[in-house]
């Protein structure tokens, strides 16, 4: 597998998974449905995971088509543009939905619509937005067919237009990100604060769920989760920035993408922990409690992929340039 | 001024060498790696406790929280074999950069605050939790920002340094 496929075949999930997101949000309005309204959060979060790793495939796939006859730089661009400002959104708006899907663990039923809600109902509505741009701009790269005009760049229509001068310069972003080797030091610093609090949070809560310091009951640990969620917030940011700054140093290096790949893993297995009773599980564990088996492999698992992300973000240095480039 | 020549010395060692220059993915990057882990364990466990202490997660109780004292020292352990090596790696480059004793001196400190919480906190098996908490509000404080200093300084020495290798 190459780049361009897999940037073709990731593209799909945050395109139509937000639309499907966003679909299922708006029938959970109409009715009293609480399952659906938190399936469309689900949705929000994962799909807002996977455009990570879908946003990364872009320079790989840009290195492998920029030089065929007929493929502009230009448009490149903008679909690199327009995908950066739809990054920004989905990523909001997976936020968000994280929040409104902790806070409904507290509220009583059938409390179901609040700020939160609100929040994540209209930042979804201009990521769908704004990924319908993203893929549309991306189509007019290679689909001569849906492109009018001889000279590369395509009719845009008047909110085509308006989205386009929120949408950052590529070139110029990764020159800003790069300027200042003590803004560089900063965004490490705080990967490094962001790996702390999310090990110290998830990390001990794996260690109390696999039998470790039973006096201490889950459920306070439990609660700490947000430091952990904040600490993957400034994971992400720092790692997007630090992307974007110097793409083509992460593009052809192993230890990047499987880190990834072990990140994806991670959201997978915290799906499993409360969408298979897990959580429930364990939920009211107290002093001296013993998890059952699903609940311990789950967290074993956490354990070993955070300890796994660690050692390959420690190895990205070595392993840079590690996949070749078909030219 | 020139760096001292005993730093060359280190540098010229075997093991000195190995580490640095060996492709082995044994070598310094791994050495880096579980200096990485300690401080995971060693300052995400202290943040547990320091962030308890401070009001948060009110619902556990404090006196099994004395149990992470094991993971915290087990990471400095790590660290302080790690630290050692990393040291003998690129002593030039550690040595003649004042970050890297910003950051002893901000470690020693944090290490002291965690000895302090470990006896004075945890240590008197009749404190009342009142009496306990008390003590440590301020440790847990001070806990934080050093810790987190360390991190910044240790982060920084990338950075900061003068000499890569002896000159």
């Amino acid at each position: 597998m190459n780049f361009v496929q897999l940037h073709l075949l990731l593209n799909h999930f945050p395109i139509i998974g937000t639309l499907v997101g966003l679909g299922l949000l708006f029938i959970s309005l109409s009715g009293k449905n609480d399952d659906l309204r938190r399936a469309s959060l689900i949705i929000f979060l994962a799909m807002a995971l996977l455009s990570i790793p879908t946003f990364f495939s872009g320079p790989g796939a840009e290195g492998a088509i920029k030089k065929l006859p007929g493929v502009s730089d230009e448009l490149i661009e903008r679909h690199h543009g327009a995908a950066m400002l739809a990054l920004l959104f989905m990523e909001i708006t997976g936020a968000l939905a994280l929040a409104a899907l902790w806070q409904s663990r507290e509220m009583p039923r059938p409390a179901r619509w609040n700020r939160s809600m609100s929040a994540v109902l209209l930042f979804s509505i201009v990521t769908v937005g704004l990924m319908a741009r993203v893929g549309n701009t991306g189509g007019d790269i290679r689909h001569p067919e849906i492109a009018p005009r001889k000279d590369g760049v395509t009719e845009e229509l008047i909110i085509s237009k308006i989205i386009h001068v929120f949408e950052p310069s590529p070139t110029k972003f990764a020159e800003l990100m790069t300027a200042s080797k003590w803004w560089w030091a900063f965004m490490m610093d705080l990967h490094f604060v962001g790996l702390v609090l999310l090990i110290g949070t998830v990390g001990i809560l794996d260690l109390r769920v696999l039998g470790f310091a039973r006096q201490i009951p889950l459920d306070p640990l439990h609660r700490l989760l947000p430091f952990a969620m904040a600490g993957f917030a400034l994971n992400l940011v720092t790692g997007v920035l630090a992307f974007i700054g110097m793409d083509q140093y992460y593009t052809y290096d192993w230890a990047f993408w499987i880190k990834m790949l072990a990140i994806m893993l991670l959201g997978l297995n915290v799906a499993a922990f409360y969408l298979t009773g897990a959580f429930e599980s364990v939920e009211r564990m107290g002093a001296g409690d013993d998890a059952p088996p699903l609940a311990k492999f789950i967290a074993a698992t956490s354990l070993f992929l955070w300890f796994a992300v660690i050692t390959l973000g420690r190895y990205i240095q070595s392993f840079s340039d590690t996949i070749s480039v078909h030219k | 001024m020139a760096p001292p020549l005993f730093l060359q010395t280190i540098e010229d060692t075997g093991l000195s060498t190995w580490l640095r220059e060996s492709e082995s993915p044994f070598a310094f990057y791994f050495i880096l790696l579980f200096h990485t882990f300690g401080l995971a364990l060693l300052v995400g466990a202290n943040m547990i406790v320091d962030l308890r202490l401070l009001g948060f997660a009110r619902g556990i109780p404090l006196a099994p929280l004395k149990r992470l004292f094991v993971i915290m020292w087990t990471g400095f352990a790590i660290n302080a074999v790690t630290g050692i090596l990393l040291v003998i790696a690129y002593p030039t480059k550690s040595l003649t950069n004042i970050d890297f004793y910003i950051k002893l001196a901000l470690i020693g400190f944090a290490v002291w605050v965690m000895q302090r919480l470990q006896s004075q906190v945890f240590g008197e098996a009749s404190l009342s939790k009142e009496a306990m908490t008390a003590r440590g509000v301020a440790l847990a404080k001070w806990s934080l920002v050093l810790w987190f200093g360390a991190i910044t300084a240790g982060r920084l020495l990338a950075y900061t340094y003068k000499y890569l290798t002896y000159p």
